[in-house]
């Protein structure tokens, strides 16, 4: 990895921090708000374009579609959350989504700083990831998956909105569950059994609580026309995501299908990684039957579109670091 | 109609029924509990989500624990010990996805599946033809989105109209005019996509059952200048096809590294030959690049070295390569203490001869062979003649594929064309009024806002002053 490469990628990296701290700190006052929102979203629009010369800069660089190791997908990753917070902050005018999405990016490349030195440079390609394929099938995953991140991230500014706080408490302390588990089956270790019981235990119970404490809501914040107003808009922001995110994931599973056969002659194996891409396919596929046929309230969708995140983030990185196999492995280091 | 809109969000109403007036005259609460009692059971959409709920969760099971399937049931039992293993086997988990629970929830989504395409989304399609009534203002008002606006200038009227015709289409609304009233649509394509996905998944349904029962496929590994048959192939209960009466030979087989020594192809040449050993087709094959011979595909799906040809004082004898990491071995006990040790990193390169014995801690190096070349060990001269690779095929005849490829396709429209939000704008301008509303099912909020800066920009061109507006609470901090 070169220095100008390295410079890139740091520089995003910090922005996603310098941003989130910014979105956070335009919230303590009101004068200077719109100033402040102001440079949280040009900071982040200089990450963004960092980012994606750092990627092209690793394309020249190996000489091949950068996208073949989790470190490099990590970096796609954090890209298409800036890049979709900035398309959303755009089309919607909200602000609020972008100290998480910023918070969301930071992570990643933490995450992805944290990896050891292998991940980071550019090594050769294994024999079934030669093939052009790749390039048509791992970015749609990528993005998709970035998309149902803001997606579960709207649901909380929305259930925040609503007055939903105890839920709101639930759902977020299962994600950071959920997170602790992916971060210390990556970097440490404690046997994977424990780990996949914290994931999954939290997974379950986490939802099943927030939907139990639906009924209770903040009575000031019930008659506030402005946060229900607000609560309607990240309600459609992440209905908007979800419908971005799903063709992307329709496609993502498709192509892999699509390459499979063409490489080993089988479309589907049932290897656990794309197993765990059908579910959080049919998940979104029950997500949007459910908003559009049963005309579920914006708080229980909320609450669905986290179980989404969670499900997202088991097949991302869950599959890989809590210690189950497969062919989808490349992404994994220990 | 004005029980239609008495609703906050008439979108849910207006788009089943929008543009049949008789529809839209009669309650549709009724009409909808009346079409609902002719639907099958197998009809319901909480169904469909009930099942995709329960196959998304045996699925989560079936990638959680090791299939016997993928791993063999050894896997199951290392991973979870005798006991669980045990009950893991006899419950079905490790083999999920032939279980009679994952046939039979698979059977009923299929069911589910095909009912609720020809009994609800199917049906819809006819609405399409349907053209859309013209509102009144007091319609318009009781639209989710609305504004009403006084033009002062009466003179302005008709131009407001036709700018406002001219704009609506600009921003993609499909617009028809009567007289001062227009009616906009937009992403009516978008209405297709539950259509398009449906169909996709019934075509996708036609070529996975004409693969079942048509098609074949299997894997097999094979030595150099040894011959492929399909004798092993592996075929569905109700298969229908035929094998191959021909062959596939093995004429050369090789890995291209990278100067580190990393596996970067695997290449085999293949020669298809008929009973009596005439060569039909040839070709080289390597990974993601197959061979296809009479809808046969051919595919490079491992490599690896097989066996090592040494002989000793002249006789020469094969010894089974067993893969240790990037390298492979083969052992020879000489005695109950002393293992000769061969091991070889890849073709090519030399074969390294160690020795181990009971009290070393590690084996010891002893020499290094080329291939055609000499040591002698003791009495014993060794030769290392060749090694011998052996290369991974799979194979499969899947005469259902252009059908499943064609699903695919639909698929990804399906899910494309459900991006487009359906939207319908109505003008009606009375006296002095002019009234404008509409209606979302998606991307509600963008809808609201595309209306409010339409407004503003026909306040900016026109005189017009905003009567009435639901909902103008304080700037919400978003």
């Amino acid at each position: 990895m070169s220095d100008f490469q390295l410079y890139l990628t740091n520089t995003a990296g910090l922005s996603s921090v310098a941003s989130f701290w910014v979105f956070v700190a335009s919230n303590g006052t009101k004068k200077f708000q719109g100033l402040a929102l102001k440079i949280a979203n040009g900071v982040m629009l200089v990450g963004f374009i960092a980012l994606t010369v750092a990627i092209i800069t690793r394309g020249v660089e190996a000489q091949r579609f950068p996208l073949a190791n989790l470190y490099e997908s990590l970096l796609w990753f954090a890209w298409a959350t800036m890049g979709g917070f900035l398309y959303l902050c755009r089309s919607y005018g909200i602000q609020q989504l972008g100290w998480l999405a910023s918070l969301l990016a930071a992570t990643m490349f933490l995450y992805g700083s944290w990896l050891p030195q292998s991940q980071h440079d550019i090594s050769p390609l294994v024999p079934a990831l030669v093939s052009y394929w790749r390039q048509i099938h791992v970015p749609p995953l990528i993005v998709s998956y970035a998309m149902f991140f803001l997606a579960g991230l709207s649901g909380l500014l929305n259930l925040w909105q609503a007055g939903r706080l105890r839920s709101l408490a639930f759902c977020v302390g299962t994600i950071i569950a959920a997170c602790s588990a992916i971060g210390l089956g990556t970097f440490s270790k404690v046997d994977t059994v424990w780990l996949q019981l914290l994931f999954v235990a939290s997974s379950v119970l986490g939802p099943v609580a927030a939907f139990r404490s639906l009924g209770v809501q903040d009575a000031a914040i019930e008659q506030n026309k402005a946060a229900k107003k607000a609560a309607e808009m990240y309600d459609d922001v992440g209905y908007r995501c979800v419908a971005i995110g799903f063709p992307l994931l329709t496609i993502g599973i498709i192509t892999g299908g699509l390459w499979a056969n063409h490489a080993w002659g089988s479309y589907w194996s049932w290897d656990p990684k794309e197993s765990m891409a059908l579910v959080t396919w049919l998940s979104y596929a029950a997500y949007i039957h459910l908003r559009i046929q049963r005309d579920l309230s914006a708080e229980k969708l909320s609450i669905v579109s986290v179980i989404g995140l969670l499900l997202t983030l088991l097949t991302y990185l869950g599959f890989n670091s809590l210690g189950f196999g497969g062919l989808h492995s490349y992404g994994k280091f220990k | 109609m004005a029980s239609l809109l008495k609703q906050d969000d008439k979108s849910k109403d207006l788009e089943p029924e929008v543009g049949s007036k008789a529809a839209i005259s009669e309650e549709p609460k009724k009409v909808r509990a009346a079409n609902k009692d002719q639907l099958s059971p197998f009809a319901s959409v909480k169904l469909s989500v009930f099942l995709m709920c329960l196959m998304a969760l045996t699925i989560l099971i079936g990638a959680g624990v090791p299939q016997e399937s993928q791993g063999g049931q050894e896997k199951v039992f290392e991973v979870f010990g005798n006991q669980i293993a045990e009950w893991l086997v006899r419950l079905g988990i490790s083999d999920i996805y032939h279980s009679p629970w994952f046939l039979a929830l698979t059977a009923t989504l299929t069911l589910n599946m095909i009912v609720v395409s020809f009994q609800r989304v199917f049906p819809k399609l006819r609405l399409l033809k349907n053209t859309l009534p013209f509102f009144r203002g007091q319609d318009i008002l009781k639209l989710p989105v609305h504004h009403c606006l006084t033009v002062a200038k009466a003179d302005e009227q008709t131009a407001l109209i036709a700018d406002l015709s001219v704009r609506l289409t600009k921003m993609g609304y499909k617009v028809k005019a009567e007289g001062t009233k227009l009616m906009g649509q937009y992403g009516l394509v978008g209405r297709l996509a539950p259509s398009v996905t449906h169909v996709g998944l019934l075509t996708l349904l036609a070529g996975i059952t004409i693969t079942s029962w048509t098609g074949f496929n299997g894997f097999q590994p094979v030595l150099l200048d040894e011959k492929l048959n399909f004798t092993d192939s592996q075929h569905s209960k109700l298969w229908i096809g035929s094998l191959p009466k021909w062959q596939v030979r093995v004429d050369g087989t090789r890995r291209e590294n990278y100067a580190t020594g990393q596996a970067k192809q695997w290449f085999s040449n293949l020669s298809v030959v008929d009973d009596k050993g005439k060569v039909l087709h040839q070709g080289e094959i390597s990974v993601n690049n197959p061979l296809t011979y009479e809808n046969v595909d051919i595919y490079q799906s491992s490599w690896g070295l097989a066996k090592v040809a040494v002989s000793f004082n002249g006789h020469v004898r094969q010894l089974d390569l067993r893969p240790m990491g990037e390298k492979y071995a083969c052992f020879l006990p000489l005695d109950q203490d002393t293992v000769l040790i061969m091991s070889l990193a890849s073709e090519g390169k030399s074969l390294r001869v160690f020795a181990k014995r009971r009290e070393w801690q590690a084996p010891k190096l002893i020499s290094e062979i080329q291939a055609g070349k000499s040591i002698k060990l003791g009495d014993v001269d060794v030769v290392f003649e060749k090694a011998i690779p052996i290369t991974g095929l799979q194979y499969k005849r899947d005469p259902g594929l252009p059908v499943t490829y064609l699903a695919f396709g639909i698929i990804m429209i399906g899910v494309l064309l459900a991006a487009v939000p359906h939207r319908h704008v109505w003008v009606a301008l009375e006296e002095n009024k002019l009234y404008l509303g509409g209606t979302s099912r998606k991307a509600k909020v963008g809808f609201e806002r595309s209306i409010d800066n339409l407004v503003e920009k026909l306040k900016a061109s026109f005189t017009l002053q905003e009567q009435e507006r639901v909902d103008q609470g304080e700037e919400a901090n978003v």
